[in-house]
């Protein structure tokens, strides 16, 4: 692994339990989860529908909470957390990449990620261009998005997940609604952002994609099912499905 | 959030320009209140500070006390406290010789060469009263106006023996005539029955004779006006002898105007209420649309730690900025209309003083209202923005599919009825929002409606009661006391049906602390000249013993039926008597006897003579019936009742234009809130209907599904409308009910069935819009946009 900055955006899970609904319509999405992730690290989810990777993925970003267990993400510590706190612990910490990439259409590329920088009040504006020079945008930054494809439509939304600077970058099928050359783009940037330290957790059902995780983290039945290392990650460019 | 509304306020403006239409309606109905609001509020107050200006620079008496000796009733009011100034006058009641109209006029003394401490005019043509012509009158503008009177033209006043010939100086404007008004109980008279004339107070005593009563006018500081001291000084003048003291607010002219400010007030108030709560609901359904179609984006700022404030006032901001632009635009309209308003008002009333002022707290409550359109539309819509489950951002488009509710199950067994429209009828139940916003826009379209047109509706109802039920004679002639009885030479005339002979007579009754000056009026039991209604809308007989009071004097004295009246007349003492009913009049509140009570109450002979002609009748023939009886020895004046009934229809078909405008801002209300709903609808379903076009489904199928949806939206809340508008009609008709008039609502069937069609057609109209955006669905862009 090669990284130009600093290890972040660890994190680890004890006995994480989360259920929907009760009595006889409860759905127990996360089964006593123990998960440690190194600061760094590419960790790659797979598992088929209704395992909980979503459900885990939420839980770690804190936008949903543990009904029990022990939550520590990028140093902080989430279990117990109310609400208004997690706000800002996404704020601060946390990057979310989903599969529709959920752009305002009434702004350009570069004010869709200038948005979030307002709205949070965190990052600096003057970097946007930077960042989608970064994610290879830099001649369609002025272009909205019903002007742009799929894959620069997701890149965009990379940017903005980035634009905060956060510690650990959550992904939930990055790749989901794109083609696969497209796919492979988008890969290749959140790649290149976890080897600048930055801890990137990919949830996915695709298992090609498990290539490139530093770990890859099988879920079924709300509980990890199993757990690989991979010592050589392949890069990007060479994934293929 | 950093505070700089850079990117978030472009996305508003953008938005903004997105739905201009919609937006533009909104913006457009926030104009339209403000404007309402600005220009009638401002003229209702300027109206007000019009009059008092008038009444300051003309020394408006704020007491007019009559009978007592002078010298006393006087000399009690100066010892009072807060009492500045105070004059005596003579003024009666004699007819009057105006060209060939028969008249009763009213001659009110004067000084000559100076100007009355109280109650002075305007001599707007001419000159003023002088002391070398003893025989020279101002007359009053109205009178001069109706008689096309000028300076050196002559008319005849009769002193009860003879006729005296009086020239006119000049014509004049008075404070106690800016409506012109004998008593409360004439406010809408026929203006050729009615004439002032302000003589120099010599000849006014020698016109009058001495049987005149005379007044006591009374001013009071400005303290002793705020703070009500007009009671006290009352009580001192009935004291010393008065046995009439009018009030400055009972006075009959400033009581009619500050009714119709009243009515002023209300429409300065409730109309506007209307377009900004129908604005507030287009906003609301047009934010809410926003807020569903951007629910992931908003989630996904949401999941990355974007405060739920700086949501809320994003679009929050969207209702203010259209709000605020609707409202910017109608401040400045409004303050030019206010002008042109104020003076248009002024001038039809004949005010002499127009006051134009522009007040910076209606400016400001003006702006406000476009913020509060723009936040109780945009607050709902905000807040469940801000609500949204971050988790939302990672759903895909499909979502969960909600189990369908009782209605569609109902309308899906109905298999009877075409899919399309089945499926128009389960929209319905789809957006309860959007079908409640419809409902509401209606609804409020025709309160707005009926509020107005109720108003002339239920006028003319109220003359068509007044001149059918309760006044029924077609004119009254007054005779010379020393004439013969002219019943047989009256019968005799062509055209004349029948005739009456009529007891009426000016008196003041009064019970315990309470007095009102009013008429008595004395007619055969089985009179045909008059209806006696009660309160059930039924019809009585006169009293064998006792009089009948309208139910609004009785109001006035605190009396019931069986306690004791007492009745002053100008010649002779006081007299009891029991009241023995009451009666519903729509117009003034007088008392009626027989003629022998009336007689032994007063004393006074009968000089009137009420008559009725011929049915069918027109207005030539009814002109050669006025001759005729003006030519008969011993007549003096002569009034054509119908004559009022026309002049009042006259000036209810103007009003009709008002009707008419508020009729098209009913569809202009009604027609924005349909037509954003309409649009959001499509909007929101965009995706099924380029489905449905791309499957071939032609555009006027879609255009009839959408029609169907809207028009039942429609239909349904049409009753609930003419509940509501019928209730609104009501309330508003409630604030003009005084001793002067008694209002009942009357719509009538023409009125609620015409309202009730205009809402389907504004639905109907609405649809132009929704089937041109169908029409440009591009189904290619609409997938591309849900894919997002």
């Amino acid at each position: 692994m090669t990284q130009t900055g600093a290890p972040r955006g660890g994190l680890r899970l004890r006995g994480v339990t989360k259920t929907y609904g009760t009595g006889e319509a409860a759905l127990t999405a996360l089964r006593d989860v123990d998960l440690d992730v190194e600061p760094g690290e590419m960790v790659v989810v797979l598992g088929p529908s209704g395992s909980g990777k979503t459900t885990l993925l939420n839980v770690i970003g804190g936008i949903e909470t543990a009904d029990r267990g022990e939550i520590r993400v990028a140093g902080e510590e989430l279990t117990g957390r109310p609400p208004r706190e997690l706000v800002g612990f996404r704020r601060d910490r946390i990057g979310f990449v989903f599969q529709f990439f959920n752009l305002v259409p009434t702004l350009t590329a570069r004010e869709n990620v200038e948005a979030l920088v307002e709205l949070t009040g965190r990052g600096d504006r003057r970097r946007v261009p930077e960042l989608l020079e970064a994610v290879g945008l830099g001649d369609r930054m002025h272009h909205f998005p019903a002007q742009l494809s799929g894959g620069q439509q997701q890149r965009v939304s990379i940017a903005r997940a980035l634009a905060t600077d956060p510690d650990l970058l959550l992904a939930d099928e990055p790749t989901g609604a794109l083609d696969q050359a497209t796919g492979r783009q988008v890969l290749q940037l959140l790649q290149e952002t976890n080897r600048r330290g930055r801890g990137v957790l990919m949830v996915t059902h695709n298992a090609s994609v498990a290539a490139i995780a530093h770990r890859v983290v099988t879920m079924r039945d709300g509980g990890i099912h199993s757990m690989e290392h991979n010592a050589a990650p392949a890069d990007a460019v060479s994934v293929g499905w | 959030m950093s505070g700089v509304p850079g990117i978030l306020f472009t996305k508003t403006l953008r938005d903004l320009r997105r739905r201009l239409a919609q937006f533009a309606a909104i913006a457009v109905t926030v104009l339209v209140g403000v404007l309402l609001f600005v220009s009638s509020y401002e003229a209702y107050r300027n109206l007000a500070t019009s009059y008092d200006r008038t009444y300051d620079r003309l020394h408006f008496a704020d007491l007019t006390a009559t009978g007592g000796a002078p010298e006393q009733t006087a000399a009690a009011a100066r010892g009072t406290d807060g009492v500045t100034t105070v004059t005596t006058r003579t003024q009666q009641d004699l007819p009057l010789r105006i060209g060939a109209d028969k008249l009763l006029g009213r001659v009110t003394g004067m000084p000559v060469g100076s100007q009355p401490a109280v109650n002075r005019v305007d001599v707007i043509r001419g000159r003023g009263l002088s002391a070398s012509a003893p025989d020279g009158v101002l007359v009053e503008k109205h009178a001069a106006d109706t008689f096309g009177l000028a300076p050196g033209d002559r008319l005849r006043a009769f002193d009860g023996t003879r006729w005296h010939t009086l020239i006119v100086r000049g014509v004049a404007v008075s404070p106690e005539y800016l409506w012109p008004a004998r008593n409360r109980q004439e406010v809408l008279a026929d203006p050729h029955s009615f004439a002032v004339v302000f003589a120099p107070e010599r000849t006014a005593r020698t016109l009058a004779g001495s049987d005149a009563a005379p007044q006591t006018l009374v001013r009071l500081s400005e303290e002793a006006r705020d703070s009500g001291g007009a009671g006290a000084v009352a009580a001192r003048l009935r004291a010393a002898g008065a046995f009439d003291v009018v009030e400055r607010a009972d006075q009959a002219s400033n009581a009619t105007l500050r009714e119709d400010l009243k009515g002023f007030e209300q429409l300065a108030l409730g109309f506007p209420v209307l377009f900004l709560a129908a604005a507030a609901i287009a906003a609301y359904v047009l934010i809410t649309r926003m807020v569903l179609a951007e629910r992931k984006v908003i989630a996904t700022f949401l999941a990355a730690g974007a405060p739920r404030g700086a949501v809320v006032r994003h679009y929050l901001g969207h209702g203010l900025v259209a709000g605020t632009a609707g409202a910017v635009l109608g401040v400045v309209l409004g303050l030019f209309a206010t002008s042109a308003v104020s003076h248009a008002y002024t001038d039809a009333l004949g005010i002499p003083d127009t006051v134009v002022e522009r007040r910076p707290l209606v400016m400001v409550v003006g702006l406000v209202f476009g913020l509060v359109v723009g936040v109780a539309g945009g607050l709902a819509p905000a807040l469940s923005a801000s609500r949204t489950a971050p988790a939302e951002a990672m759903r895909g488009d499909g979502g969960t599919l909600k189990p369908p509710g009782p209605w569609s199950r109902a309308v899906a067994r109905a298999r009877g009825l075409p899919v399309v429209g089945r499926l128009a009828l389960r929209e319905l139940t789809r957006s309860r929002r959007r079908t409640l916003a419809t409902m509401t826009g209606t609804v409020l379209a025709l309160v707005l409606v009926l509020a107005s047109t109720g108003m002339i509706t239920s006028m003319r109802s109220l003359m068509n009661t007044h001149f059918g039920e309760v006044q029924r004679q077609d004119a009254t002639v007054t005779a010379s006391p020393r004439a013969p009885d002219l019943t047989a030479k009256l019968r005799d005339l062509p055209r004349v049906a029948a005739v009456e002979r009529v007891t009426t007579v000016p008196v003041t009754a009064s019970a315990g602390e309470h007095s009102y000056a009013t008429s008595l009026s004395g007619y055969r039991p089985d009179t045909r000249m008059h209806g006696f209604r009660t309160d059930g809308g039924g019809t009585r007989e006169l009293p064998a013993a006792g009089v009948l009071a309208g139910k609004a004097l009785a109001e006035k004295l605190e009396v019931r039926v069986g306690d004791t009246l007492r009745i002053h007349t100008p010649a002779g003492p006081p007299r009891s008597v029991r009241l023995a009913g009451l009666v519903d009049e729509p117009i003034g509140t007088a008392l009626y006897g027989t003629r022998d009570t009336v007689e032994a109450l007063t004393g006074a002979p009968a000089q009137i003579y009420q008559l009725v002609v011929d049915d069918g009748t027109g207005t030539a023939g009814r002109d050669e019936v006025r001759s005729a009886v003006s030519r008969i020895d011993g007549v003096v004046a002569y009034a054509d009742s119908q004559a009022l009934r026309h002049q009042v229809d006259t000036y209810l078909s103007l009003f009709w234009i008002f009707v008419g405008v508020m009729l098209v801002f009913g569809g202009v209300l009604a027609l924005t809130v349909i037509s954003v709903t309409m649009t959001v609808n499509v909007a929101e379903r965009a995706s099924e209907l380029a489905t449905l076009r791309a499957a071939g489904v032609s555009l006027r199928r879609i255009a009839g599904m959408l029609a169907t949806e809207n028009l039942t939206a429609t239909v349904l809340a049409v009753p609930l409308g003419l509940l509501v508008g019928a209730a609104a009609a009501f309330e508003s008709l409630r604030a003009f009910n005084s001793d002067m008039f008694s209002l009942e609502l009357d719509l009538g069937w023409p009125t609620l069935l015409a309202a009730a069609l205009a809402m389907p057609a504004a639905s109907l109209l609405s649809q132009i819009p929704a089937v041109r955006m169908v029409r440009n669905l591009d189904v290619a862009k609409v997938v591309r946009e849900r894919s997002q």
